[in-house]
């Protein structure tokens, strides 16, 4: 369960509107929800603090019964490698790695994640083929130089990274955005489909609309703030 | 461990200019590693050059006038001993043995240095090595002559050979003497010290040669002199299962000439060498000077470290050079890799393991580079050694890294570390102020 509650956020201390004001949100452990909002509404800002790296400036942040908005620096990151898959927008693969190592990157800085991910598989690398395979990028690409992969596919990459070692909270930022439409909805329907294997909580974030139907819900950022005022 | 590997597979992924970076820094290091190794290996061939001898003594000027002249025969002694004063000093207590050179004189460029047969004997370089033949023998009549090592390969010349030597230094004296020439008997092997450049003449021929220059009258005198001379030696050649001859013989080959350039001395024990010194130094009736090689050698050095500091110094800017080379390549694509480090940060990488990744990086590069730099110098110094041997008497010794050397590359590796640092804080704040999302 994540709980916001008066959450103020602000870059400098001095500012007089605040980047971005809560008053109250939670969201419930297994939830898919579609957040959206205009560019600039403070959607990136949110998921900054949702991830742990801004510190609310005041109100509370929990996540699983964890304070974020109360840890140090250092827990929130160690907080962040043990329990939450981060997907971007594009090109969020490191060039130099193969495919299957780029998924294997989330386990090397958790040992959590690590030995969550072994529940499943053998070996790390048997685990992130496993997910390669259900997000459908066959064994063949999992090799290959992460260049030679269409958009779609890099992003099925970035979605099995995200969720090896079964996060409890999965952060997808736009990551539809650079995709067709019939991908698009491919590719959310296989983030389901994970997140509910993992049964992780999903937190989509788009401006695109049309995606809104296949969640169960979304929160448009824009009304949730006017709430405050 | 992950870091590493990281660090390799992103080096790899910009090995274009990771590879100069590298060859920038293996340059570096290969200058330095040559240039402290020369230097060390001309100190070392340098006060090789004479060693076993307690003291050298010559007409009074300054002791390193003195040692330039008698054994490196660069420069003159414009006075030199006279022959009295050798023989007295020659009887003193402790007195073990003495070897009179004369210099002055030379062929084709070379030095003629006339002496006795004890150099063969008691002449010693390096750690008290004694001359050795690799052909022949000592001179035993008064034209014969013993070659230093490259006197005998640059000029060509072999057993038997006859050569003519001329009074005065330089290759075009006024006095030539084609028709008093000298047999080669014998070779000496290389020693990398001035004896390779000289030609050993018993020092009463070197007597002989300056008569014979002075005036006709006196040169004819002389060469009917030498015949006798010839005809004496046969004879006495004949009777050389008689008599025993070698004590003649021996005075024949030194003569009795007025003066000499200098001597060397070696005593029955070091002990004496101060005090011996002083007496000479002290010396009544000739104003004479005594020096102990191996302090003036040193003292020599001493002058010429400004040329090794220079040369020291040099190097070292060379490798700060580099490091700043590196320095500048790790920044500029510090920028390009802001993406990078934004998804190791997605994925759990704390601020410290992008710097650690970064310092690893300058580590691995400023590592390899030294390895490289430390095969391209040991691949440098096998090429150059037969040069720096026969063209500045330098042996090159191609041996492991002295602590010294080991220590100038920990040196570098270090301030490789330390330039790293100066990215990696920059990773640091990058992924701090960053975040995940990349504003560029």
């Amino acid at each position: 369960m994540i709980t916001l509650t008066d959450l103020v956020f602000k870059w400098q201390k001095q500012q007089s509107n605040p980047t971005l004001a809560i008053a109250a949100l939670e969201i419930a452990k297994g939830e898919h929800v579609f957040l959206h909002g205009p560019s600039g509404c403070g959607k990136s800002t949110l998921l900054s603090l949702l991830a742990g790296i801004n510190r609310p400036t005041s109100g509370c942040l929990s996540i699983f019964g964890c304070e974020l908005s109360k840890l140090s620096n250092s827990k929130r990151d160690a907080f962040r490698a043990d329990h939450i898959g981060y997907i971007f927008q594009n090109f969020n693969l490191l060039p130099y790695l193969s495919p299957l190592e780029n998924v294997t990157l989330g386990c090397q800085f958790s040992k959590q994640r690590q030995k969550k991910a072994l529940v499943n598989s053998m070996t790390l690398n048997q685990e992130a083929a496993r997910l390669l395979n259900a997000l459908g990028l066959s064994e063949q690409f999992h090799l290959q130089n992460v260049a030679n992969l269409s958009i779609g596919q890099q992003q099925r990459v970035a979605a099995a990274r995200a969720f090896i070692g079964s996060p409890e909270l999965i952060i997808a930022d736009e990551p539809t955005s650079a995709l067709d439409t019939g991908n698009r909805q491919a590719f959310i329907k296989l983030l389901f489909e994970q997140a509910k294997a993992a049964n992780s909580t999903l937190i989509f974030v788009s401006h695109d609309e049309s995606l809104q139907p296949l969640f169960n819900r979304n929160i448009d950022l824009i009304a949730l703030q006017e709430q405050l005022s | 461990m992950i870091l590493i590997k990281l660090a390799i597979s992103s080096l790899y992924n910009r090995r274009a200019s990771a590879l100069l970076t590298l060859f920038t820094i293996a340059i570096s290091v290969m200058l330095l590693l040559s240039i402290e190794r020369v230097r060390v290996d001309a100190k070392s061939s340098f006060s090789n050059t004479i060693s076993g001898t307690d003291l050298i003594v010559g007409a009074r000027t300054g002791d390193i006038q003195l040692l330039l002249s008698s054994v490196f025969r660069i420069g003159h002694a414009n006075n030199g001993v006279s022959w009295q004063s050798y023989q007295y000093i020659k009887q003193q207590r402790g007195v073990k043995w003495t070897i009179p050179l004369s210099l002055g004189d030379s062929h084709k460029g070379q030095a003629v240095l006339g002496t006795s047969v004890d150099y063969f004997q008691h002449y010693k370089f390096a750690k008290k090595q004694s001359l050795s033949f690799s052909q022949g023998q000592p001179f035993r009549h008064l034209n014969e002559v013993v070659l230093g090592a490259q006197v005998a390969e640059n000029l060509g010349y072999s057993l038997g050979d006859s050569i003519v030597i001329s009074h005065g230094m330089g290759n075009t004296s006024f006095h030539h003497h084609d028709d008093n020439p000298f047999t080669v008997v014998g070779i000496l092997n290389a020693t990398g010290t001035p004896v390779d450049k000289t030609l050993h003449i018993p020092l009463a021929a070197i007597e002989q040669i300056h008569n014979t220059n002075h005036t006709s009258h006196e040169h004819e005198h002389e060469h009917e002199h030498e015949h006798e001379h010839e005809h004496e030696h046969e004879h006495e050649h004949e009777h050389e299962h008689e008599h025993e001859h070698e004590h003649e013989q021996h005075d024949d080959l030194i003569g009795e000439p007025k003066q000499i350039t200098a001597f060397l001395i070696g005593f029955d024990s070091p002990l004496y060498t101060l005090q011996v010194r002083r007496n000479i130094n002290q010396f009544k009736d000739e104003a004479l000077l005594a020096i102990m090689p191996g302090v003036t050698l040193r003292e020599l050095w001493e002058m010429l470290t400004i040329v090794e500091k220079i040369l020291l110094l040099f190097s070292m800017v060379v490798v700060l050079v580099s490091l700043l080379g590196m320095l500048t390549t790790l920044l500029a694509s510090l920028n390009q890799r802001r993406r990078e480090l934004a998804i190791l940060r997605s994925v759990g990488a704390r601020p410290w393991h992008l710097f650690a990744l970064i310092s690893i990086e300058s580590l691995l590069t400023t590592f390899w580079g030294c390895l490289v730099g430390c095969g391209l110098f040991y691949l440098l110094m096998s090429l150059a050694a037969g040069y720096l041997q026969s063209h500045a008497g330098i042996t090159i010794t191609i041996a492991m890294l002295s602590g010294y050397e080991l220590m100038l590359i920990g040196a570098i590796m270090a301030a490789g570390f330390i330039v790293g640092l100066i990215p990696a804080t920059r990773a640091y704040f990058y992924s701090l102020s960053d975040g995940m999302s990349i504003k560029i």
